[in-house]
């Protein structure tokens, strides 16, 4: 087996035993989750034994080609370099303890753990394909079957009307981000011709002059609408804490290390390409040309810059004024997205340094990783924490006391949360404040900006952790505490969420997403091992992070290989050798770490006050509800508009498009009008012709002028003979024989139903004049039409020859154009219809099928059965 | 609706116009004619004898319902249709060969006279079905 | 002759539109048959000019129809010439259908009006757009 299909069956191991676990008995719960387990487990086998066996990750060569639908440029091909690996395993290793958590969360109870491994399957197959695959459509392919599954999985409770609500909600915004990457892959696959992530980044590498192109520029805005969408930036963001209305180990899945990452994800994929025109830059600076102001830098770190800037703030300092645990997390990664946008953003930019331009990213893998690696541990907490006593943090006054390892656990993340040394936040920290630092060779004092909501973020997630410690431990002047709920008058509602209820139904605070309200429990017996599940995966996580934080060599040596990008941190042109240790970090100050000790001081002082105590409702969750009821109004308006029920209105409608296409048509290409002249020179070629035809118009003209309505029908059919004697001088028996049996039919059909109708004078319409002008309108611009298209010659559209002639040719004996067989007739009409065109002809009979069995439907007659 | 001379005239008319009808679809493929044109002569053919001899006497003549007809025609358009997926051809390709028959010329037969049936059938089904429908909703 | 048909076409589609843009239901269906004839001569109106082309305009010598003799045109015509002097097949096969489609057509558009007649009383087109949907107990 070739590398690839390898890695086709890690992809679609989650979602297999996922489904095979559904005809397993409700009971065999064990087996049920080590089914479960196996799938992601050996997901995460099988991509390790490949990258072992292929070549280093860094070299970033897709495997093998295995096709699927080649004409569209959707194969399989999986690339594993650094970031597809690391993101590869990240899932797939998550994936196995959200399993194991699952079972611990919802207990023993069979029927959720039945509907839920099935779909957190899928979701984990759909996730392993976004983020291996090389073909661009297929990454566009699993990146919309994230959106479908997380739907399932955010609307889990499917009788709450809320959690399907907020569901669609983020299914609308992420699949609408979806639409721009689709949009986008398709406009730059269409530019550069290239249908691949590995030959794209290699295109622009070679001709980065095209990254200025507008269609390229088009093509990479659509797809950074798709990253912002799916990684929740300002002003999309209010679909992840929304999207809190799920069970919590879905939370802690999606919401943390996967789906939300994917456009992350996206940006570091895109960043070889994007940073083509950096690096071209840089090299020019090297020519010792001066970078000031922001003239040398490429448009779209300054577009990514500042909505990370602003998701990072802002998340954070949402994230603080809630009381909701799971609330919380959910603002602060939104808050760690915008961290992640701002770095890759910071990484467009040019950086120098000892005569040396190199882009201004480092460790991107690290700093994925590390919030993987503390809000997992953090969600399965807040679930853990829901389920046993509460998610509201004033309730979870001395909780430590009552779940101490759930608190342990709460405790080590939420330090690691706060980027405080001894974990790998505080170098990942350090990394990102460096960048910062290092903007400012480019973008001048924005530097301090950026600087300023950087410490604004850190003060707030140490102020949560100070605020989480010391509530859990419960310490005086903590949430929840007796003074809190005196201190805040005005807040009071929001302490006490079940008086919360009576009042003000808040659709987006913690009454309604709480699944705990609404559904029995099911627990294990005390002391059971399976009760363990619902921390211990947490703390699993949760320990890289001191391990990494205090043996950074030891995390290098794991995830060292993986990071792609190593510029201007380490190596020899960097500032460090390799990652710092804490104490060396702590004896080598610098700016960076300077204000880490502000943000420290500051979230120290700011997690103690009695200020932002309360509850912020998110402006932005009204965007949804906005978009949502203006698009079903401009809907409704349009269809009053549009549907009058007056059969009138629509024949207007439809001739005034044809008149208005028309005579655009003849604006456009005056040309075409000189048909009209040429045709007329021929007008008089056959006499019989002519005067046939004026005998046709004579009859039908003299229709509408007819008052009883049985001159009408025998007009109608005097109109249809000349047809058919028309079809004669046209040398067609076929149709004039067929004409002649229709006219004969619908004639009696006319009589035969006019007498069923009721009679009324044909009185002329009070809107003569207007609905003569439109008929002429019309029929002049049909008639025009006519001759404009029989005056064309199409022959050069099929083998130099007529269509008609193909089939001539071919009617009798096969030619080699119809691999010698032909239709053994010699009429060359009916073979058409029953030969070459047969199942057009087979389509036609089943649309007078359709006629005649609906006929029979409307009038189902006096008689149950008319034989 | 019934007049003797109608009446008398169709008798003559009627079997003419069958003949004719299968006639013309017989001798489609290789003359003005076919399926379409069979049917819509077959369809004109009973509605006369229907007018003439009235309702009763067609329900002898055709005893099933119409849509019989279009359903089995449609059957066997759709048969004639996917029979050539068996000797791995194409939808619809059409079986074409020349048959020796004693002191004439050969003649060649193609598969598409079935499909050419199934259209007949489907034609007669529909016109016939939906003149007999309207004109069973006038009669008392 | 392309110049008659395409005034043809203009006339018979200039009424169907005057008859549909009428008041009453009836007239429409009639205006719905006749934009077929429009459209099926307009179609026919592809296929060329019938008349042999020949140096002397007033001729009527007309082509041969795309009927073959065995495997080969009739007369004189060979080849890629052919239509010079046989009739375009492929337009009168595509009318041959609409024609049949648009009797289809037809006859259903008579079954919905024979109900909005017995469902509404009022063939009306501006009566029936105030009433909305027809109520089947006939509300008006």
């Amino acid at each position: 087996m070739t590398d690839t299909l390898w890695l086709l069956l890690a992809i679609a191991a989650p979602v297999v035993t996922g489904l095979l676990t559904l005809p397993m008995p409700r009971s065999a719960m064990t087996a049920r989750v080590v089914l479960a387990l196996l799938g992601p487990a050996s997901a995460c086998g099988i991509i390790a034994g490949v990258v072992a066996q292929g070549p280093a990750p860094a070299e970033a060569v897709p495997t093998d080609v295995v096709g699927w639908v080649p004409s569209l440029y959707m194969n399989f091909s999986f690339m594993l370099d650094g970031l597809g690996t690391f993101f590869a395993l990240l899932v797939a290793g998550i994936g196995c303890l959200i399993v194991l958590y699952a079972r611990g969360y919802f207990g023993p109870d069979p029927d959720s753990l039945y509907r839920f491994y099935p779909t957190l399957g899928f979701f984990t197959t759909a996730m392993l394909g976004l983020v291996m695959s090389d073909y661009t459509l297929t990454t566009v392919l699993f990146w919309e079957m994230t959106s479908i599954s997380s739907f399932l999985l955010i609307g889990w409770d499917r009788y709450d009307k809320e959690a399907v609500r907020l569901a669609m909600q983020a299914f609308f915004t992420t699949g609408l981000g979806g639409l721009g990457l689709l949009g986008g892959v398709l406009l730059l696959g269409a530019t550069i011709d290239h249908w691949t992530w590995s030959e794209t980044v290699l295109h622009f590498q070679y001709h980065p002059e095209q990254l200025t192109d507008p269609a390229v520029v088009g093509a990479f805005l659509l797809m950074l609408f798709g990253a912002f969408t799916k990684s929740a930036q300002v002003p999309f963001h209010y679909w992840l804490p929304g999207a809190m209305a799920a069970p919590t180990p879905v939370s802690a899945y999606l919401h943390s290390a996967t789906m939300v990452k994917a456009g992350v994800y996206l940006i570091g994929r895109l960043m070889p390409a994007l940073g083509s025109v950096a690096a071209v830059a840089g090299h020019a600076g090297d020519g010792g040309e001066g970078h000031s102001g922001l003239a040398g830098v490429d448009w779209w770190p300054l577009l990514i810059i500042p909505f990370g800037a602003v998701t990072m703030t802002g998340g954070a300092i949402i994230a603080i004024n809630q009381h909701d645990l799971k609330k919380i997390f959910a603002y602060t990664t939104v808050s760690q997205l915008g961290l992640l946008m701002t770095a890759y953003g910071l990484g467009g930019l040019i950086y120098e340094s000892h005569g040396h331009a190199m882009a201004n990213l480092d460790l991107d893998i690290t700093q994925i990783a590390n919030h993987a690696f503390y809000k997992a541990p953090l969600f399965i907490i807040a679930g853990a924490l829901g389920h046993v006593l509460s998610r509201n943090i004033t309730e979870l006054h001395g909780a430590f006391f009552k779940r101490p390892a759930m608190c342990i656990t709460l405790i080590l993340a939420g330090f690691a949360l706060a980027g405080l040394p001894g974990s790998i936040s505080f170098q990942a920290k350090e990394l990102f404040l460096y960048a910062i630092v290092h903007s400012y060779q480019t973008i001048g004092t924005f530097w301090l900006i950026l600087m300023a909501a950087a410490i604004t973020t850190a003060a707030c997630n140490v102020a949560i952790f100070v605020r989480l410690t010391t509530t859990v431990l419960g310490l005086p002047g903590s949430l929840g505490s007796a003074e809190t709920a005196t201190a805040e008058p005005d807040h009071h509602h929001a302490a006490d969420p079940d008086e919360d209820i009576d009042e003000s139904p808040d659709p987006h605070g913690l009454d309604h997403d709480d699944e705990e309200h609404h559904h029995e429990h099911y627990h294990d017996k005390p002391g059971s091992p399976w009760g363990w599940l619902i921390w211990l995966p947490g703390l699993i996580i949760v320990l890289p992070q001191f391990i990494g934080g205090l043996f950074p060599s030891l995390w290098m040596q794991v995830l060292g290989p993986l990071e792609t990008n190593t510029n201007y941190f380490l190596g020899e042109h960097g500032h460090y050798d390799k990652l710092p240790s804490v104490l060396y970090a702590i004896t080598h100050p610098g700016i960076p770490l300077m204000c880490s000790g502000i943000a420290i001081a500051l979230g120290l002082v700011l997690g103690f006050s009695k200020a932002f105590r309360g509850v912020f409702n998110d402006p932005a969750n009204g965007i949804y509800p906005a978009m949502y009821s203006a698009a079903v109004d401009g809907g409704r308006m349009a269809f009053q508009l549009v549907q009058t029920g007056n059969l009138r209105h629509y024949l207007v409608m439809v001739l005034m498009a044809l008149l208005v296409g028309f005579s655009s048509a003849v604006w456009l290409d005056p040309a075409m009008l000189n048909s009209v002249a040429e045709a007329a020179s021929k007008a008089g070629e056959s006499w019989t012709g002519a005067v046939l035809g004026l005998i046709v118009c004579a009859l039908a003209m003299a229709m509408p002028l007819a008052k009883e309505r049985i001159v009408r029908v025998l007009l109608l059919g005097g109109t249809g003979m000349g047809v058919v004697s028309l079809f004669l001088v046209y040398q067609a028996p076929d149709l004039a024989l067929t004409q002649l049996m229709v006219e004969i039919i619908s004639v009696l059909l006319f009589v035969l139903v006019l007498r069923m109708l009721p009679r009324r004078d044909l009185r002329v319409s009070p809107h003569f004049s207007w609905r003569l002008l439109l008929a002429i309108a019309a029929g002049v611009s049909m008639g025009w039409l006519t001759l404009v298209t029989a005056g064309s010659d199409p022959t050069h559209l099929f083998h130099d020859m007529k269509l008609g002639e193909f089939f001539a040719r071919n009617t009798y004996d096969g030619h080699e154009l119809t691999d010698g067989r032909g239709g053994g007739g010699d009429n060359i009409v009916n073979v058409i219809l029953v030969d070459f065109r047969g199942f057009d002809t087979f389509g036609e009979i089943c649309v007078l099928a359709l006629a005649a069995l609906g006929v029979f439907t409307l009038l189902p007659g006096r008689k149950p059965k008319t034989v | 609706m019934t007049s003797r001379i109608l009446t008398t005239a169709a008798q003559l008319i009627v079997p003419l116009a069958l003949l004719f009808a299968a006639y013309l679809t017989i001798r489609g493929h290789n003359a003005p004619g076919g399926g379409f044109i069979g049917g819509l002569a077959f369809s004109v053919a009973l509605i006369l004898y229907r007018m003439s001899a009235g309702p009763k006497a067609f329900r002898r003549m055709l005893p099933v319902h119409p849509r019989v007809l279009l359903f089995a025609g449609l059957a066997i358009a759709l048969l004639t249709g996917v029979a050539p997926l068996l000797f791995d051809l194409p939808f619809l390709t059409s079986y074409v060969r020349y048959v020796d028959i004693p002191l004439n010329e050969p003649i060649h037969f193609a598969s598409a006279v079935f499909f050419d049936a199934g259209v007949l059938l489907v034609v007669v089904g529909a016109v016939v079905g939906m003149i007999v429908r309207l004109s069973e909703e006038l009669e008392p | 002759m392309t110049f008659i048909l395409a005034i043809c076409v203009a006339v018979v589609f200039a009424v169907s539109v005057f008859l549909m843009l009428g008041k009453e239901l009836k007239g429409v269906v009639m205006g719905v048959f006749l934009v077929s004839h429009a459209a099926h001569l307009c179609i026919l109106a592809q296929s060329g000019s019938p008349v042999v082309e020949v140096s002397e305009v007033g001729d009527d010598h007309l082509k041969a129809p795309p009927i073959l003799d065995h495997g080969h045109y009739h007369g004189e015509a060979t080849g890629a010439e052919a239509l010079a002097t046989v009739a375009d097949p492929l337009p009168q096969a595509l009318i041959l259908t609409a024609i049949v489609i648009s009797f289809a057509v037809m006859a259903f558009l008579l079954t919905l009006v024979i109900l909005t007649a017995r469902n509404a009383e009022t063939l009306d087109i501006n009566e029936l757009a105030l009433e909305g949907r027809p109520t089947p107990s006939g509300a008006h």
